[in-house]
């Protein structure tokens, strides 16, 4: 279990309320970038385009035009619920119309020596210094100002350097030919807060950013979890829920000695896990036997 | 015109030379005809498979998420990696002195030309989405290692073409001095154009030389930032077995070795096919198979000093990684690799009676079948490899579609450099004719290429595009003092009332609440509080505050701090039975002051590095494009004032 949750702070920052907005800074230099060299001709011209500025419009596009100071979304996942049912994991490629290869949310799952069985619910850690996006050569990935990582399926190349960088496996690609998007339960508006599958781009767990502000349907995984295992929470708030219960945050991730994924990799992620195993301690108590 | 033929007369020595060169212009013979019909055959299959894919995903090419990279990726890196090999005899061999390289440089820059274009093509069925590479330029990342590969390998085609080009114009002029009329009138036409204006005077030719000279330094740093961003596209993502520090290098003594070994095999070739034997000798296919098999130890060692310090520390991925080539799932591969591609190309050279031509010949072959081996493993096995649960997926399994490509890329080099070289000559005319037979002879032992002082821009522009790889470490902790809890189960007969209060002070806000039953207050009870939010509920979402024991006057208070500002509701409930209904207070609480734990992070560490680094890389490619474009225009100006008022040039010196 340790070795999964590699080295985080875990005695300091179980909450780690940190955000860096280096993906809003990509965008700022690279225009910075290109004046300082006394280009701004071709960043006009770009620009003039409407190509430069996709992102920031992508930002304005996001959940209903509330600012990056209202709401930082992240998830909490409380592995004391998790019995490994995968509910979560087929709701998700249901709502998504995925194939059964291509899981945005998986369920790890292993044994400790007395044989006893483990799980681990990892989709889309939503890093706020992703690798993923970093690497993107054509600004495809991006992150809102409320902290969500997206894909423009309209803007990917399918260069799949997202998938080398991404160090939680969360990217999937769409190999084949026909993209399942006539599956889904519900159109895709085909935007980046819910992609129809395009072949030959890429896909994660966009955090049914759809759905934000979670006010009245929260993430499919979130609401298919008969535990409550799956929580969908905003840092400026300080609330999460799970669908059954509501829980202040930031107490709940201190009570639970929460801790982040892969930390010691700088990704700075925005999915807290609350480590354990069924145990009856704290946390909610519904569906836990 | 006559006056031409007179001063060319005078500086051909050899006319053979001519006559070698333009062997390959005159009718082409059948078994040209039909290797070329062959190889057109497979390239036009491989389009079809192509076709085949982009129609159907790249899935048909044995695509996977657990090889998500694969023979593509790796096909970019050997191919664009052999090109190297032109830059290597051209350029360092040239800067190095070593005169015995003049009958090879045409061929080794052709083949550095046209590798280089045929590598850079198998982009285009790696990607995705190749319709919309445009994109690349439209809205491109700049701290993307994929956005410098295209910039690195844009700018190294375009120095690559000019390099090919310079020496053309003095050999033009020539051929079309001298055998106009065997020419053709296409390659008349396109020979006026490229000489235009040369009339081979001291100064035209002392521009050429320099300008020459130039562009060869330019060429080697650049082909080493190619290879080493192409390396970075791989190292710099967090992945075991490609976030190597050595990858850089290791790549680039690849692209030399490999490229070394492809230089020979089209010497070989054109020597064979067109009998160039009186001027590629033995004595060339020796030292280029010395110069490759020192690489091919380089390239040893390196493989050593990649895998070692994995294997050793023992870390799960990079063990993994290692013990897969060793005795896991690539070993067949590896070993092979290792023993074709390193150590019997080593034995063939070493070994006097396989130093032959047909000896270095094999061992060329292999170096370059098994380079391309040694690609597919690194690419593949690692794109396996999913970290979290530590293990293998499915590695790569090759499709007809990808094999067909991949085989068509390789009739592509072939077919090309057969048609390159039946456009402009293979021999590099002048150059050959200006050195006197005597040099071959007395710079013998000279072969050992020597790095010189551009090889320290290449690790300027090295060590700044490391700097890329910023590693911050951030924690920022937030806690709050935990609340002491006590519990009390309190049975009673008639229900208690609990009536509450909110007060703002400041930030902080005081709930109270007080218990009483039948106006008694009720002492020694848990309180539990909530605030009322919006979020995730448009309705009233409560969001536990904490529990207090009320006091000996029946009053519980607790402070918080509240998140957002705004109006909600607080709560305070009491259960008087342990499995009854709870009884419940509420008051309004507007909150104006509000202090959220959430804060944006500090930058992390180097967190600027990349943007200045782009900066600076931007504007080194703005130099080096600009000193290759000022080559073009020097040479182009000392021609001009001869052209002047005639197409051809009629003047002598
Ligand atoms: S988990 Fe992977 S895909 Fe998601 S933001 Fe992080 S690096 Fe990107
Ligand atoms: S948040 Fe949505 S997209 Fe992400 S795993 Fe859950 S259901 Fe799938």
């Amino acid at each position: 279990m340790t070795s999964l949750f590699g080295i985080g702070k875990r005695q300091d920052a179980p909450v780690d309320f940190v955000l860096d907005p280096a993906a809003e800074e990509l965008d700022q230099s690279r225009r910075n970038l290109l004046r300082g060299l006394g280009l701004a001709g071709i960043a006009t011209a770009a620009g003039a385009l409407g190509l430069v500025a996709y992102r920031d419009e992508a930002q304005a596009a996001t959940a209903d035009g509330t600012s990056g100071q209202e709401h930082q979304w992240c998830r909490v996942v409380d592995l004391r619920a998790c019995k490994g049912e995968r509910k979560c994991v087929a709701a998700c490629q249901t709502r998504h119309g995925l194939p059964p290869e291509q899981t945005w949310m998986r369920t790890l799952s292993w044994h400790d020596d007395a044989g006893k069985e483990f799980f681990m619910p990892v989709m889309c850690q939503m890093c706020q210094d992703p690798p993923c996006l970093k690497v993107c050569p054509v600004s495809a990935t991006i992150k809102t100002e409320q902290g969500v990582i997206l894909v423009d399926q309209d803007q990917c190349i399918g260069s799949r350097a997202c998938m080398a960088a991404c160090p939680y496996e969360a990217r999937y690609f769409n190999w084949n030919a026909p993209a399942p998007t006539n599956k889904m339960p519900e159109q895709s508006p085909n935007t980046s807060e819910f992609p129809s599958n395009q072949i030959g781009t890429v896909g994660k767990c966009v955090l049914c950013a759809d759905r934000i502000p979670y006010s009245s349907d929260l993430p499919a995984c979130v609401e298919a979890c008969p535990r409550g295992a799956h929580f969908i929470g905003d840092l400026v708030t300080d609330v999460a829920v799970n669908g059954q219960s509501t829980v202040k945050l930031s107490t709940f991730l201190r009570e639970g000695n929460a801790v982040r994924f892969k930390e010691e990799l700088g990704t700075n992620p925005r999915c807290y896990y609350i480590p354990g195993n069924g145990q009856p301690v704290g946390g909610p108590l519904e569906g836990v036997r | 015109m006559s006056s031409v033929l007179e001063s060319t007369t005078v500086r051909n020595e050899h006319p053979d030379v001519i006559e070698a060169a333009m062997r390959p212009f005159g009718k082409p013979s059948r078994k040209f005809l039909i290797a070329a019909l062959f190889l057109a055959i497979v390239v036009a299959a491989g389009l079809g498979a192509w076709i085949y894919q982009l129609r159907m995903g790249m899935g048909v090419a044995g695509y996977t998420d657990s090889s998500f990279w694969a023979i593509y990726i790796a096909d970019v890196v050997a191919i664009i990696g052999v090109s190297y090999g032109g830059a290597v005899v051209s350029a360092i061999l040239l800067l190095a002195g070593a005169s015995w390289r003049a009958p090879l440089v045409r061929l080794a820059e052709g083949t550095a030309l046209v590798t280089v274009l045929v590598g850079a093509a198998f982009i285009f069925p790696h990607l995705g989405r190749p319709d919309r590479l445009v994109g690349m330029v439209i809205h491109a990342n700049v701290a993307s290692p994929v956005f410098w590969d295209m910039i690195a390998i844009t700018t190294y085609t375009f120095a690559t073409f000019v390099f090919f080009l310079l020496p053309l114009i003095p050999d033009t002029a020539t051929l079309l001095a001298s055998n106009p009329d065997e020419l053709g009138r296409g390659r008349r036409a396109l020979y006026r154009f490229i000489s235009r204006g040369w009339v081979g005077s001291e100064r035209q030719r002392h521009v050429l030389h320099s300008a020459t000279i130039v562009v060869a330094i330019v060429i080697i740093p650049l082909a080493v930032s190619v290879h080493s961003v192409l390396a970075w596209a791989f190292a710099l993502v967090s992945r075991p077995g490609w976030h190597e520090s050595i990858w850089a290098p290791y790549f680039v003594i690849a692209a030399l070795y490999s490229g070394v070994a492809l230089v020979i095999l089209v010497a070989a070739g054109f020597r064979r096919g067109y009998h160039l034997e009186a001027f590629i000798t033995k004595k060339h296919f020796v030292r280029l198979g010395y110069i490759m098999v020192a690489l091919g130890a380089l390239y040893f060692y390196l493989t050593f000093a990649d895998l070692l310090p994995s294997a050793y520390v023992g870390e799960i991925g990079p063990t993994e990684i290692v013990y897969g080539m060793l005795l896991g799932s690539v070993a067949g591969w590896f070993w092979l690799f290792l023993v074709a591609g390193t150590i019997l190309p080593l034995v063939l050279v070493a070994l006097p009676w396989t130093r032959n031509i047909g000896g270095i010949v094999i061992a060329s072959i292999l170096v370059v079948i098994a380079m391309w081996i040694k690609r597919v493993i690194m690419v593949i096995e690692t794109s396996g490899y999913d970290r979290l649960t530590n293990s293998f997926g499915e590695l790569f399994r090759f499709t007809w579609v990808s094999i067909t490509m991949t085989v068509a890329g390789a009739a592509a080099i072939t077919l090309l450099l057969m048609l390159l070289f039946r456009v402009v000559p293979m021999l590099s005319i002048v150059e050959m004719q200006e050195l006197s037979p005597g040099a071959d002879a007395s710079d013998e032992g000279s072969a050992s290429p020597t790095k010189s002082s551009h090889g320290r821009a290449a690790g300027v522009v090295g060590a700044v595009i490391l700097l890329m790889v910023g590693i911050g470490a951030v924690g920022v902790t937030n806690a709050q003092p935990a609340r002491a809890e006590s519990l009390a189960a309190v049975a009673t007969e008639t229900l208690p009332v609990v009536t509450v209060t909110a007060v703002e002070a400041g930030p902080e806000n005081t709930v109270t609440a007080t218990v009483t039953l039948n106006g008694q207050p009720v002492p020694g009870v848990q309180v539990n509080f909530y605030e009322s939010t919006t979020m995730f509920a448009p309705g009233d979402n409560q969001v536990p505050l904490g529990a207090m024991s009320t006091n000996e006057t029946g009053m519980a208070s607790i402070k918080f701090v509240a998140a957002v500002t705004g109006p909600r509701t607080i709560t305070a409930t009491y259960f008087p039975t342990v499995l009854g209904d709870p009884v419940v207070g509420t008051a309004n609480l507007d909150v104006t002051e509000a202090v959220s734990l959430y804060a944006p992070t500090p930058p992390r560490l180097l967190a600027t590095a990349g943007q200045t680094l782009a900066l600076i890389l931007f504007g080194v490619v703005i130099i080096v494009f600009a000193i290759l474009i000022a080559q073009v225009v020097r040479v182009r100006r000392v021609c001009r004032p001869v052209a002047k008022g005639s197409g051809e040039p009629v003047h002598g010196n």
